[in-house]
């Protein structure tokens, strides 16, 4: 299958809104979940409260998240790939998942196996950093193209 | 320390419009501004050879180091 640019663009703003409907699955259903959840791994019933509170901790940056990848992805179908607006998107980006891995680290005290969704974040956090990095470099680099007469 | 661009002064000279000259040159008439206006960082050789040919004149009428 031949795929051109704007069908992989559509292709990821569908998953970014797949991502989107099961946070907001997981925000209305996160108390049950985690009940769930607390019950299988036979964990302290109180353990439930903190759970709920860390994973709405987290859906705040997700969102955060999702809507500047969802605004990226708008940008970039637009044509406007190399702007100041989406180094700033993902620069939002890379906090946010500093601000998750910060939050699932302290979340290592009463869960450990939180500290590998720290790892994660941390790891994507560090990718988006490059990525920004190269976009700062490509709007110099394309500002010293456009003013080459 | 700069690059001065001299394209006006060449231009009065030579008694041609900013209009008339980039369709010249074949560039856009915002080009030829940002050429006049001294916002340019860079010339290509292309665009500088079109400019001396029809402005009649060396590269060194139309750029001036100004330490």
């Amino acid at each position: 299958m031949n795929w051109d640019k704007d069908q992989s663009i559509l292709l990821t703003q569908i998953c970014t809104a797949v991502f989107a409907a099961l946070l907001l699955a997981l925000d209305i259903g996160c108390y049950w979940a985690m009940s769930w959840f607390v019950l299988l791994r036979g964990l302290d019933r109180s353990s439930v409260w903190y759970f709920t509170a860390t994973i709405y901790g987290c859906s705040v940056f997700a969102w955060l998240l999702l809507w500047n990848l969802w605004g990226l992805l708008g940008s970039i179908r637009r044509g406007e790939v190399f702007t100041a607006d989406n180094v700033r998107r993902l620069r939002i980006v890379s906090w946010c998942c500093v601000g998750a891995a910060l939050l699932c680290l302290v979340s290592a005290l009463y869960y450990p196996s939180f500290l590998m969704i720290t790892a994660a974040a941390g790891f994507m956090c560090l990718i988006v950093r490059v990525v920004k990095n190269v976009f700062q470099q490509a709007i110099a680099m394309k500002s010293e193209l456009d003013l080459t007469i | 320390m700069e690059i001065l661009v001299n394209l006006d002064v060449m231009m009065a000279r030579r008694k041609i419009s900013s209009g008339e000259l980039a369709e010249r040159i074949g560039i856009t008439p915002a080009n030829l501004s940002i050429l006049k206006t001294g916002k340019a960082k860079a010339i290509r050789f292309s665009t500088l050879m079109a400019l001396c040919r029809e402005l009649d004149c060396q590269p060194g009428d139309l750029l001036e180091y100004r330490p």
